[in-house]
């Protein structure tokens, strides 16, 4: 088979050819710098953001930077050297240095401390919206997929669904905004920023339920009606077991939403700054749903927008960027794969 | 003459007289029924009695209404959207099970159901048999253990599950799925058991094992079976109903049926010439 | 054998256990449960649309007491010649561009010294000031006439304050403190006389202005070269337009009258059509939405027109090309991306991206890319290329989708005659889901104009029509969008106030524009469905 020899099969080398692997290589090059453009963000967050969260001492993390809350940073010059402190330590500085007392420094505000408090306000707000949401979520689910009739309220609820999930996240602080803070008083609290979150996922929850409700097949529901269950029993016993784990794992790129979103808590629920944290100074128990609280976004649109860029600054603004960014990522991730892993088990 | 009936004798093919079978007591009165899915009717005037503890074998082309019939014998047509019975009543033992008074929980109890593709519950052997009796509150174990085991047997299925009931159903193979499903209806003690063309997924083996249990159960239950497998109505039926376009063609003893059918539409069906 | 069940037992069909509440079972009372559940969605939309509605109604009202100020305190009359003056402060701006080309043509072309090139200019500097100098009567009255009408609007609104404060006592009961709060009256005939009395002189003054103009411009120095001189003849031509609407203004002022009502829509068309959004003003506050919705459409279309070929592109080469391999790795890692926090990203484009393209629009072998360098690192494009981060996986997600739904028999019937991968991509596939992938790209849309957070951080916050003279450069060019500024100025405003609700009606319009965007998206993939079936 010499390479001279042409047969009738033999493709002829043309200018279409060339064309054709053109264009393939064109899409294979769109594709690829998507993956680099996420790459990219990702791994300059996480290359920067490592060197506030790591230390390269034991314990090899930033304790401080978890454990305590945002304080202004203090820089100035001390007997020829640069010194920085946060706000409590220059205090206590200047109190036993008192030749230090007109000292000039530049401050920064939020670029000391941690961001404890932003970490635990973030928790209180997934945690609670997606209690509100699963149980909102599911049973609509349950309703449309179970019990509902074809008709004029089942489109109707369907076509709500798909359209509160096209509003902004920023409509939705309004709603917020008007609805419980104003409206029902709530002020700008965890209540407020709950259900105004809740709501905004409620389409992916209740999406994803009926996605996983339809999966169980029908003949689980047939045939424990043939043997005389009511039909509670039977989607209690033969039909939701099944597709809790469906619900949860496709709910989780929810919770990776509410944890995401800033707008929709700027004005219901997220505080700039608060000293305290969510359970300390309480008077009642009513108390501790109508506070507001300090959210990992919102902190990292203020650290960003409010304060200027600069090696000080940079440490705090790339720090909780970076931790808020593997909170989501590893939320969505597990939602990712988990739901591979599930699609591939549950083969009725 | 070339008609394949286990009732064809070499020597003389139709003529031999068949003397009608015995008339029992009727449990189910179908009476002129028409049912409708949504616009399209998909039953018209049925009438129909099923006789206690003998097996009714309901044939016909697909689409001809037959499992629709059987479906409306324990309601299950009430899933889905749209359904009626428009006229008619269906009675069993004279209550029309159509009446706004009837609970369908207390009636699918009463009247099981098998289906096409059997569906065992993800659960164990045991929790598949005792799923319908712990929904009526039944909890207490030896009570549970003994129908598990006379279930089981009664579908023929004891000797061959017995060291595994605490294991996944769905680990049967597809006959024996089957036999758990119908073990799983004869748990909660029905008086009629449908059976949706219960053997269409199994393979000949597993289908002759089915059959020698319908057999079985015709002394304790009233069976009603579809199937569009004439072999097999011909086999494991007393009386059979042909139904053709949604309407109940000839309802007859399955001898009958197949070797003297008074119906020429019935007589082409049941020699092959279309179906 | 045992028979099953006494068969006498005939009554069994008789429904007698269950127990019910209000004539509900059970059951019935579960469903009604999982059906409440249900309506919470459309609650939901219905309670948005009302508290945006509730909140922000109010604006037209406030807006149209707004407008009727403006015009009763005599703020109106004072614009007309303040917009004769601004005309003239283009025009100077013009002449000094003129300059800058004059003298960098000297510099470059002509090889002088700054200094001898700023002599060869003396001449023009003159007849540039004295140009310039022409508006100083117009401006001193301007000047002169904002205070006076300003004072008048103070009074005004303190008489409304007053009057407010009246009507709470009132409504409170305190009868004899709400007779105590002395309310003074605006005679707006009598304040505005001040204003308009100013007439003649303003008469005399504008045609003193017109004939200045025409002196120094009868001094115009000849400039070197004939492109230059086309650009001196083209600012004569100007100037004229300009003096040609003095007449305008004058009669505008002389037939000008306070107790011109303002019609009703115009709180509306102000809002829809008004090409300023000025709050917080010392002068004239100013709600119109077209900055805001430009600086959305501007940023959304920046971020689709990257975003389409990327996301479409990436769906083909997932459903069409790729190994299963590479499918495996690639779609989990395109739905990452879209698990990024929009403030992450956001803070990303602050924190490198805007940079990052403000150093490389500087680079000498870039600068043939239209708009290049710039100098504002927070603009259209930064935001645009985060959004697009933001909008290719739903893209990406929904045209996979769309073409995933693509019958594979249509393939394989190409493929069977002789087509190749491309020429079936093209011809065959890319056309089946072709409205599949364009509802995708509208639900990209509509997930980028919702976007805030981004468009906060990086659009760069100033509030103005883009200025699209300046051709695809329109894009380094920094905007406000309206989901960034309900989210800036949200948390300053006094709850109640027209800004306050002027931000509301910017909600309403971006919940039905949104809305507007789903919609269509819906019913091109619901027409979809039936051509496939």
């Amino acid at each position: 088979m010499s390479p001279s020899t042409r047969h009738e099969f033999q493709s002829p080398p043309s200018a279409a050819r060339r064309w054709e692997s053109a264009a393939l290589w064109l899409f294979r090059i769109a594709t690829y710098v998507i993956l680099i453009c996420g790459a990219g963000v990702f791994g300059n967050i996480v290359v920067k953001g490592s060197k506030t969260v790591f230390t390269s001492t034991a314990p090899f993390i930033n304790v401080a930077f978890f454990t305590e809350a945002p304080e202004s940073l203090y820089v100035f010059e001390y007997q020829g050297q640069k010194r920085e402190m946060g706000d409590r330590e220059f205090r206590a500085f200047k109190t036993t240095h008192p030749e230090a007392k007109d000292i000039k420094a530049e401050s920064y505000v939020y670029s000391a401390g941690g961001i404890f408090p932003c970490i635990v306000g973030t928790v209180l707000l997934v945690l609670g919206s997606m209690m509100i949401a699963l149980t909102l979520g599911v049973s609509a689910a349950v309703y449309l997929s179970e019990y509902a009739k074809q008709g004029r309220a089942v489109t109707l609820i369907r076509l709500a669904i798909l359209n509160l999930a096209g509003v902004p996240s920023i409509v939705f602080g309004l709603f917020g905004l008007g609805l419980f803070v104003i409206y029902l008083d709530w002020n700008v609290s965890l209540l407020a920023g709950w259900f105004t979150l809740a709501f905004m996922v409620l389409p992916v929850v209740i999406t994803a339920s009926e996605e996983s409700l339809k999966a169980v097949p029908k003949g689980f529901r047939e045939g424990s009606l043939a043997l005389g269950a009511t039909k509670w029993q039977t989607i209690r016993k033969n039909v939701l077991p099944y597709a809790l784990p469906g619900i949860l794992t496709s709910s989780i790129l929810g919770i990776a939403r509410v944890a995401g979103e800033t707008a929709p808590i700027m004005f219901t629920a997220a505080y700039v700054v608060r000293d305290k944290l969510p359970w300390e100074g309480l008077t009642s128990v009513s108390d501790f749903f109508f506070q507001g609280v300090m959210a990992l976004p919102y902190h990292i649109y203020v650290v960003s927008s409010k304060i200027p860029q600069n090696e000080y600054t940079e440490r705090v603004q790339y720090g909780t960027a970076f931790v808020f960014l593997v909170i989501v990522a590893l939320i969505a991730t597990c939602s990712i794969v988990m739901r591979n892993k599930l699609r591939n088990r549950y083969k009725w | 003459m070339d008609i394949k009936s286990p009732f064809t004798t070499p020597a003389s093919g139709r003529s031999i007289p068949v003397t009608p079978a015995p008339v029992g007591p009727t449990l189910i009165d179908i009476d002129h029924v028409d049912f409708f899915y949504g616009a399209s009717q998909a039953l018209h005037d049925i009438n129909l009695k099923i006789e206690e503890k003998k097996v009714t074998a309901f044939i016909g082309p697909s689409g001809c209404g037959k499992s629709t019939l059987l479906r409306c014998l324990n309601r299950m047509n009430d899933l889905i959207d749209g359904t009626r019975v428009a006229n008619g009543q269906i009675k069993i033992r004279g209550i029309d099970i159509y009446d706004r008074s009837v609970d369908v929980i207390e009636l699918r109890k009463r009247v099981g159901m098998v289906f096409q593709k059997s569906n065992p519950f993800p659960k164990s052997i045991y929790e598949n048999i005792t799923y319908g009796l712990r929904l009526q509150g039944r909890s207490s174990k030896s009570d549970l253990d003994a129908v598990v085991e006379k279930s089981l047997r009664g579908a023929a299925l004891w000797d061959e599950v017995k060291d595994r009931l605490h294991t996944s159903g769905l680990g049967l193979s597809g006959g024996q799925q089957q036999r758990l499903c119908i073990a799983r209806a004869i748990a909660v003690e029905p008086e009629v058991i449908l059976m949706d063309e219960p053997c269409s997924a199994l393979d000949p083996i597993a289908t002759v094992k089915v059959e020698e249990l319908i057999q079985e159960l015709r002394t304790k239950f009233t069976i009603v079976i579809v199937t569009h497998n004439m072999q097999q109505a011909a086999r494991c039926s007393d009386k059979t109903a042909f139904f053709y376009m949604g309407k109940l063609i000839e309802f007859a003893d399955t001898r009958a049926i197949f070797m003297n059918p008074a119906n020429a539409q019935t007589e082409a069906y049941v020699s092959g010439r279309f179906g | 054998m045992e028979t099953p069940r006494p068969t006498s037992q005939s009554d069994f069909l008789v429904n007698k256990k269950r127990i019910r509440v209000f004539g509900l079972s059970f059951d019935d009372a579960i469903k009604i449960f999982f059906g409440g559940n249900a309506v919470v969605s459309i609650i939901v939309l219905a309670l948005i649309t009302y508290f945006l509605f509730q909140e922000g109604i109010g604006f037209f009202g406030q807006n149209h007491r707004n407008l009727l100020t403006y015009r009763q305190a005599g703020l109106e009359y004072v614009d007309f010649i303040r917009t004769q003056e601004s005309g003239h402060i283009a025009l100077t701006r013009y002449l000094s561009d003129l300059r800058l080309r004059q003298y960098n043509h000297y510099i470059a072309e002509q090889k002088m010294s700054p200094a001898a090139a700023n002599e060869a200019l003396a001449k023009f500097d003159e007849f540039a000031a004295q140009y310039g100098d022409a508006v100083e009567p117009i401006r001193g009255m301007v000047s002169d006439l904002t205070e006076q009408a300003t004072a008048i609007k103070t009074k005004f609104l303190i008489a409304e304050d007053k009057k407010t404060e009246r009507q709470q006592l009132l409504v409170a009961g305190k009868i004899d403190e709400a007779a105590a709060v002395k309310i003074e009256a605006v005679d707006f005939a009598a304040e505005l006389h001040l204003l308009t009395g100013i007439l003649p002189v303003y008469k005399q003054t504008s045609a003193e202005f017109a004939k200045k103009l025409d002196a120094a411009l009868a001094v115009a120095p000849k400039l070197s070269t004939p492109e230059l001189m086309v650009r001196l003849d083209r600012f004569n031509q100007l100037t004229h337009d300009y003096l040609a609407t003095f007449p305008a203004t004058a009669r505008s002022l002389e037939t000008w009258d306070y107790t011109r009502a303002v019609p009703w829509y115009q709180a509306i068309s102000a809002f829809l059509f008004g090409r300023e959004w000025l709050t917080a003003s010392f002068w004239q506050d100013w709600y119109g939405i077209v900055p805001l919705l430009m600086g959305s459409v501007m940023v959304s279309l920046v971020a689709l027109v990257i975003a389409v070929p990327l996301g479409v592109g990436a769906a083909i080469y997932i459903n069409q090309i790729a190994s299963a391999q590479e499918q495996r790795i690639i779609k989990p890692s395109i739905e990452f991306i879209s698990a990024f926090p929009s403030v992450v990203l956001g803070f990303f484009g602050i924190a490198v991206l805007g940079q990052s393209l403000r150093w490389l629009s500087q680079q000498s072998w870039l600068a043939w890319v239209p708009g290049f360098p710039f100098s504002e690192r927070l603009n259209i494009l930064t935001a645009g290329c985060l959004l697009a981060l933001i909008a290719v996986p739903t893209i990406f997600t929904l045209a996979e989708d769309a073409l995933q739904n693509v019958p594979k028999a249509f393939k394989e019937a190409s493929f069977a005659l002789g087509a190749t991968r491309l020429q079936t991509i093209i011809k065959i596939v890319v056309p089946a889901s072709l409205s599949g992938i364009i509802s995708a790209v509208l639900l990209g849309l509509g997930r980028v104009i919702g976007e805030t957070m981004v468009v906060l951080l990086c659009a760069g916050n100033r509030i103005a029509i883009p200025d699209f003279t300046a051709g695809l450069a329109v894009v380094t060019q920094p905007v406000h969008t309206m989901t960034g500024i309900i989210a800036q100025e949200m948390g300053e405003v006094v709850r109640g106030s027209i800004h306050y609700r002027a931000l509301f009606v910017v909600g309403i319009v971006l919940f039905f524009l949104s809305l507007g965007i789903n919609f269509i998206a819906q019913k091109i993939v619901r027409k979809y469905r039936i051509s496939i079936g």
